[in-house]
């Protein structure tokens, strides 16, 4: 049955296949039982044919009467069905057979088991001929099974014309009386259709009668009232509810724009900041950075979440930010001032702030990193610059006082000289003895003032650097020095001396003082060794001035001069400090103090060892710079700073 | 040994019983023919009167049919009766017989009229036997042995033939002597 047929197909469906299966059942019935009989009568009929052929025979078989015996099997013409029959005397031959003219070959050639059976088309079987109880001889019968078939024919014929018959009126009948069943199932469907297309819940179906479809359609009925009651207080609340859902609607929408105007806030603001800012998480993963970091660390806020620290810049591995951190995770709030950045290389002044959530638990570390690094150089010039005040503060101290202590003995000597003169004034010749006094005291006093102008020039560095080849000041030294030389005979040395950045005037000034104070305190023949080396400034001990990682030129500068006592060493380099009485020997005490302030002008340092009547060394170090073209004009800073 | 021996013997009794069927003598069939009689023929209950347990087939004269009638009667039962053979040189000698073979050529006439009224089923070869007024004769017709039956000497003999007996033999309409 199709699942789509109506309820009216369904049931006709039904009552047919009913019907249809009774009627069969029945003719099949009918059917076997007529088969059963008509075996049974067919085999009746031949049993009793066989009696009386067998009684008739008994006579022929007993007398061996040939004729008789076919004769009397020739009867068996009548019966149509008998298609053989045979007698066998009382031996088993054959005795006798029907038809005249059949073949042995298809009779049984001698008696078998008495009685009929049926084999696939033919009834066959065999009888005793007995004449008073002796058994004279068998009969045997073959017949067809035309009757049966016949009759089945006939009957399946008749079968089919009654179950055709039959089928034609339960359908005209069933048609009839289903709708009274259907009619009413019909309608209640179509009005449920009607109510499902158009939602009209207001049609009502009719009711035809009291039994179960009658109640059916009371409760449809009710139902639908129903439905319309409870879509009337549906409708109702759903307008209340659209009308709060729209009000809650709208608030939630305002709250949200408000706070995504604040979040908007605090992210331009974070992002507009012009420190660096950075939030982790407690296993020192980023959360974000603000945009300043994005650029600073030219690196995506994308591709840091949820990194770890070490992971993202290796070079705070094992540094004070990672430890700074992990204070700020155990809840302690870290301000670490001066922190350079093994990442930017710049300085900044770091705030670790632990945020906590509402039991006090720390789940976010804020750090705010502010560059410091142009105030820190701000700081170390001024820092530069203090010092430089201060020595020369210093200077101007000590210049003050040798001035007021070395000017004042040849102004004390002119005093006193113009005093004893004055009051000799007739004697001519006192006078003039005293006046050369006078006037070699002034000619000293312009000396010195000439050496302290010189030395104070010195001090404004406002030279330039350029490259300067040492062998050439020293080569344009002895030639100054010529006349000195030769008249000494000395004997000056060197190797071959590097190029050095430097201010040629106050080199040669240097290396000029240097041999002239040789060459001067000595009271042998002068031989004079320049040698010079690099040498790392980690190889130079006691200095503080010497920057450990660069590189110096070390000159040595020996000679075979008188020497001084090495306790003496500090003091040869101050100003009008003079070790020897000027008796002996001429200067103004102030050479070695130039050479000082030249090498310190340098950035390089100078110290000496001395042995009294053996000779004094010198050394000499100043910054060793490779020189390429485009620096020949420029020093480069000191220090640089990064975070 | 002896059970190897059992198929031939069995074949051997075969041959020997179908060669003697083969060879069936005139006088075997008609040794057969006078125990079927028997079976055709109903006998009044006073033809039993001395002797109700036996029924006697006699042979009346020399008797030719040899052996056979002992054999074919061998174990015979007619109606729950014994059947016995009884030879006969005189008709004096006849008492109780039901079946009466009569092979005394000259003096058949006689017999038959002596006979006369006695419940007694007479056969013979002789020609013109039943026409003397014996009830069945036999005679041969193409190598076969036919009857020949007086149904009214049977009658008077208060015997009753089946029909089918009279329906396979020759009926004659004999001459009943006056006495």
């Amino acid at each position: 049955m199709s699942k789509n047929a109506s309820i009216q197909q369904k049931m006709m469906k039904v009552i047919m296949l009913t019907s249809g299966i009774v009627l069969f059942m029945t003719c099949a019935a009918f059917f076997v039982y007529e088969y059963i009989t008509a075996r049974h009568l067919l085999k009746r009929q031949i049993l009793t044919l066989g009696e009386i052929v067998a009684t008739n025979s008994t006579a022929a078989l007993a007398f061996d009467s040939h004729e008789d015996a076919v004769e009397i099997l020739n009867a068996l013409r009548a019966e149509r069905n008998i298609k053989a029959a045979a007698l066998y005397d009382e031996n088993g031959e054959l005795f006798a057979k029907y038809p005249s003219n059949i073949s042995p070959f298809f009779l049984p050639k001698h008696p078998g088991r008495l009685g009929y059976y049926y084999n696939d088309i033919f009834l066959e079987g065999f009888h005793s001929v007995v004449q008073n109880n002796t058994r004279l001889g068998t009969l045997f019968l073959r017949s067809d099974l035309q009757t049966i078939y016949q009759r089945f024919l006939l009957y399946g014929i008749l079968a089919t014309l009654f179950i055709i018959i039959s089928f034609i009126f339960s359908w005209f009948i069933s048609r009839r009386l289903q709708k009274s069943v259907s009619k009413p199932i019909l309608e209640l469907a179509d009005t449920a259709k009607v109510v499902s297309d158009e939602k009209n819940y207001s049609v009502r179906a009719t009711k035809h009668s009291e039994d179960e479809v009658g109640a059916l359609t009371d409760a449809f009925n009710h139902m639908l009232t129903r439905i319309e009651i409870q879509n009337a207080e549906i409708t109702g609340l759903n307008q209340n509810l659209e009308i709060k859902v729209r009000d809650r609607t709208h608030q939630l929408e305002n709250a949200f724009d408000a706070l995504k105007k604040q979040t908007e806030l605090t992210e331009k603001i974070l992002d507009s900041s012009v420190d660096l800012i950075a939030v982790f998480d407690t296993n020192l993963c980023y959360v974000t950075v603000n945009k300043h970091a994005e650029q600073t660390y030219n690196i995506k806020r994308e591709e840091l979440t949820g990194r770890y620290i070490e992971d993202v810049f290796p070079q705070t591995r094992n540094s004070g930010m990672i430890d700074d951190l992990r204070k700020a995770v155990n809840g302690e709030f870290v301000r670490h001032v001066d922190y350079l950045s093994g990442v930017t290389k710049r300085h900044y002044e770091n705030f670790y702030i632990p945020l906590k959530d509402k039991d006090g638990k720390v789940y976010r570390v804020l750090t705010i990193a502010h560059d410091i690094t142009d105030i820190m150089e701000a700081n170390e010039k001024l820092q530069t610059l203090n010092t430089e005040l201060e020595k020369s503060n210093r200077e101007l101290e000590q210049f003050a006082y040798v001035a007021s202590h070395d000017l004042q003995e040849p102004l004390r000597k002119i005093q006193t000289f113009s005093e004893l003169g004055e009051r000799n004034i007739n004697n001519e010749e006192i006078v003039r003895r005293y006046l050369g006094k006078v006037s070699s005291s002034a000619q000293r006093m312009t000396e010195l003032i000439k050496a302290v102008l010189n030395y104070s020039r010195l001090s404004k560095a406002e030279n330039e650097f350029v490259a300067v080849d040492l062998n050439t000041i020293i080569q344009s030294i002895m030639v100054d020095l010529e006349l000195l030389i030769q008249e000494k005979q000395a004997v000056i040395r060197h190797n071959r001396l590097p190029v050095i950045y430097g201010i040629p005037l106050q080199l040669h000034q240097l290396f000029i003082n240097l041999i002239t104070n040789s060459l001067k305190f000595n009271e042998r023949v002068p031989v004079i060794d320049i040698t010079s080396r690099e040498v790392h400034g980690r190889e130079i001990e006691g200095e503080e001035a010497i920057v450990k990682d660069r590189s110096y030129v070390q000159i040595t500068f020996t000679d075979n001069g008188i020497g001084f006592d090495q306790k003496f060493a500090d003091k040869v380099f101050s100003i009008f400090q003079r070790l020897h009485s000027d008796k002996t020997i001429a200067g103004t005490g102030i050479g070695l103090a130039i050479c000082k302030k030249i090498v310190e002008n340098h950035q390089g340092v100078i110290s000496v060892r001395s042995e009294v009547k053996k000779g004094t060394t010198f050394f000499i170090y100043l910054p060793m710079l490779h020189i390429r073209s485009d620096q020949l004009t420029n020093t480069s800073s000191t220090n640089t700073h990064a975070f | 040994m002896r059970r190897a021996w059992f198929p031939v013997t069995f074949l051997l009794l075969y041959m020997t019983q179908n060669l003697q069927a083969q060879r069936a003598t005139e006088y075997q069939v008609k040794a057969a023919f006078i125990l079927n009689f028997s079976k055709f023929v109903e006998w009044p209950g006073d033809a039993f009167a001395r002797q109700s347990d036996i029924f006697i087939l006699g042979v009346l004269g020399k008797d030719p049919f040899g052996d056979y009638l002992d054999e074919i009667v061998e174990g015979e039962k007619i109606e729950g009766k014994k059947l016995i053979i009884q030879r006969y040189n005189s008709v004096d000698d006849i008492h109780d017989c039901q079946i009466l073979f009569i092979n005394v050529p000259e003096e058949t006439g006689a017999v038959i009229k002596r006979l006369k009224g006695r419940s007694i089923l007479t056969v013979s070869d002789d020609a013109d036997f039943s026409r003397a007024g014996g009830i069945i004769q036999f005679y041969k017709q193409d190598d076969a042995i036919r009857l020949q039956i007086n149904p009214d000497a049977a009658k008077e003999a208060n015997l009753t033939l089946s029909s089918k007996l009279l329906r396979i033999a020759k009926i004659d309409e004999s001459d009943i002597p006056d006495e």
